[in-house]
């Protein structure tokens, strides 16, 4: 699962280091077009259904936290 | 009452003695009733609008907290909010639209009648923050409020209901609520930060506006250099009016022992035009991503467009389409709040378009800057940024500050084609209701701002780097600010501080 994440991630900007941020919201390194972008991708690769209430900073400040996110939202079913 | 008022001052004095010396408990019933009595000052029959947007919101949100079923929360959700709106737009565009009504009616000889609305205090920061706290409530975030007086004061809270910042219910009610001690560290830093908004409104944005009404109430008769000197003095003023004013509200909020979000963050030091919006009014821009622009980019029909646009354009341009268009969508409600007018609209094409412009080019951009060996990330290619954003700013003020679209326009064709530059002279200047001691005023202040934003753009604190003065010299910043403000403030024959322009809105 991280391996697809962090594939999706690099497409939206190869330059950043995914594996080392923990900011990625705060520190705006992903800004509001990425991350519809994101979950779009997200969506479609893990069969989700993540929705505006799900896009809070804590849910994708990290590759953990954007991970976690997924899981819950699978267990969630 | 005017944040620049005496008896604004009056009553902030009473108001701290009072809640200070009640105990904690009570401290948030003395909010309440002061940020009520604030509000019967701006006008008494004004006080029904606000308490019937507080009632709605208040029962609404009990109900979204207990329901289960989704499709009854969300029928629920969708009418308090469009009845809420509803009432916005009402008290804001009824003439305009009978206005336009009247128009078509003439000809058949009906005319509806129009009425002076007089829009109360705050309305539309008030509105948005009762609808985030509703639209949260819905996406689960928290829990309602069960107590109506103290769901009363999250919406009334005096300082910042005049013109935001507009709060988040998770931040802002535990603080309204918790109880505070007199700590002088929060006083001290409230009195600095409101002394910055006092400098900011008094010195520059009071001052800025004689030569930007003077000019372009009447620019028919300005040369094209002038209209442009007066748009940047109303890039100035603007900023200092607004931002000053939130200084002021957050430093009251503060000696409250409160802690209100900013609002700017340096927005003419942005590299780009969609990072000038994430400074500038941040929390109407937060407000408008988590409630309008995620939602919509996340509806279904935006979802199924992007997969079409994905297919038909591959790479960058298919994947923003869709996001472009909720965020055109976005500007054009910012456009559409600032008022009923083509201008404002246009306004918002206007950014609408630059972003998305910028978003699609962007790859193309990395590669030239590879090409021509420049570091993006380097000072020379971040000035070429600031100064190019800066551009794009005033260019986009022409039409904010016209009075209409077509007046805009006129103003942008003087400028480009009849510049005349030779007319911006010592004579003409000063021919624009401001002296020279004034000139020099605005000057300094501007530069102070800038020095002041450029440290803070640096990493430092002002606030740190102060702290670390002795006592003496922060004491004496204080009274210098203060005599500076009473002299400047003041010295102008018929001097009246005017009123603020986001209290409008």
């Amino acid at each position: 699962m991280e391996e697809k994440v962090l594939a999706i991630l690099a497409a939206l900007n190869p330059d950043v280091d995914f594996t080392a941020e923990t900011n990625l919201i705060d520190d705006d390194i992903l800004d509001s077009f990425d991350i519809i972008t994101l979950v779009g991708e997200l969506n479609d690769t893990f069969k989700l259904d993540i929705g505006p209430q799900h896009l809070l900073p804590e849910n994708f400040n990290s590759v953990t936290a954007i991970i976690n996110l997924i899981k819950k939202l699978q267990a969630e079913g | 009452m005017s944040l620049t008022s005496p008896v604004f001052f009056l009553f902030l004095i009473i108001t701290l003695f009072v809640y200070f010396t009640v105990p904690g408990r009570y401290q948030w019933l003395v909010l309440l009733v002061a940020s009520y009595l604030f509000y019967a000052v701006a006008g008494i029959k004004l006080i029904f609008f606000l308490l019937l947007t507080t009632v709605t919101t208040y029962f609404a949100g009990l109900l979204l907290s207990r329901w289960k079923n989704k499709t009854r929360k969300k029928w629920l959700l969708a009418a308090v909010l469009l009845f809420n709106f509803g009432l916005l737009a009402f008290l804001k565009y009824y003439n305009f639209a009978i206005a336009g009504l009247n128009l078509i009616l003439a000809p058949a000889g009906f005319a509806l009648p129009s009425f002076s609305l007089l829009l109360p205090l705050g309305i539309s920061f008030y509105t948005f923050q009762s609808a985030g706290y509703l639209i949260d409530l819905y996406r689960g975030k928290y829990q309602a409020e069960t107590n109506p007086a103290k769901f009363a004061l999250f919406v009334s809270f005096f300082p910042q209901i005049i013109q935001g910042p507009i709060s988040r219910f998770d931040q802002l009610a535990p603080q309204l609520t918790a109880p505070h001690a007199l700590d002088f560290d929060q006083l001290k830093y409230g009195i600095q930060l409101m002394l910055w908004g006092y400098f900011k409104k008094i010195i520059i944005a009071d001052r800025a506006v004689v030569v930007v009404n003077t000019v372009l109430d009447n620019f028919t008769s300005h040369s094209g250099s002038i209209i442009a000197f007066a748009v940047f003095f109303y890039c100035l003023q603007i900023y200092c009016d607004f931002s000053g004013g939130i200084d002021i509200v957050r430093g009251t909020a503060q000696m409250l022992g409160i802690n209100l979000r900013e609002n700017f963050r340096r927005p003419y030091f942005a590299t780009s035009l969609a990072d000038f919006w994430r400074r500038w009014h941040i929390s109407l821009g937060d407000w408008m991503r988590d409630y309008l622009f995620f939602p919509l980019s996340l509806a279904k029909p935006f979802y199924k467009l992007g997969k079409r646009t994905r297919k038909l354009f591959p790479g960058k341009l298919g994947k923003i389409i869709p996001t472009s268009l909720a965020s055109f969508i976005v500007f054009f409600t910012i456009g559409i709040w600032h008022g009923a007018n083509l201008k404002y609209i246009a306004f918002g094409i206007y950014n609408g378009l630059l972003i998305s412009f910028a978003i699609v080019i962007e790859p193309y951009m990395k590669n030239f800057l590879q090409k021509v060996q420049i570091n993006p990330q380097g000072p020379f290619w971040q000035i070429i940024q600031i100064i190019s954003t800066n551009f794009l700013v005033f260019i986009g003020r022409y039409f904010t500050r016209a009075a209409s679209l077509g007046a805009a326009l006129q103003m942008l064709k003087k400028t480009f084609f009849f510049f005349q530059a030779s007319a911006i002279n010592s004579g003409a200047l000063l021919d624009l209701g401001l002296t020279k001691l004034d000139y020099l005023l605005v000057l300094c202040g501007s530069l102070i701002i800038l020095g002041v934003g450029f440290a803070q753009e640096k990493g430092t604190s002002i606030r740190k780097t102060l702290e670390q003065k002795n006592w003496a010299f922060q004491w004496a910043l204080v009274m210098v600010t203060l005599f500076v403000l009473v002299v400047f403030g003041i010295y102008r024959q018929g001097f009246i501080a005017s009123e603020f322009i986001y209290q409008q809105f």
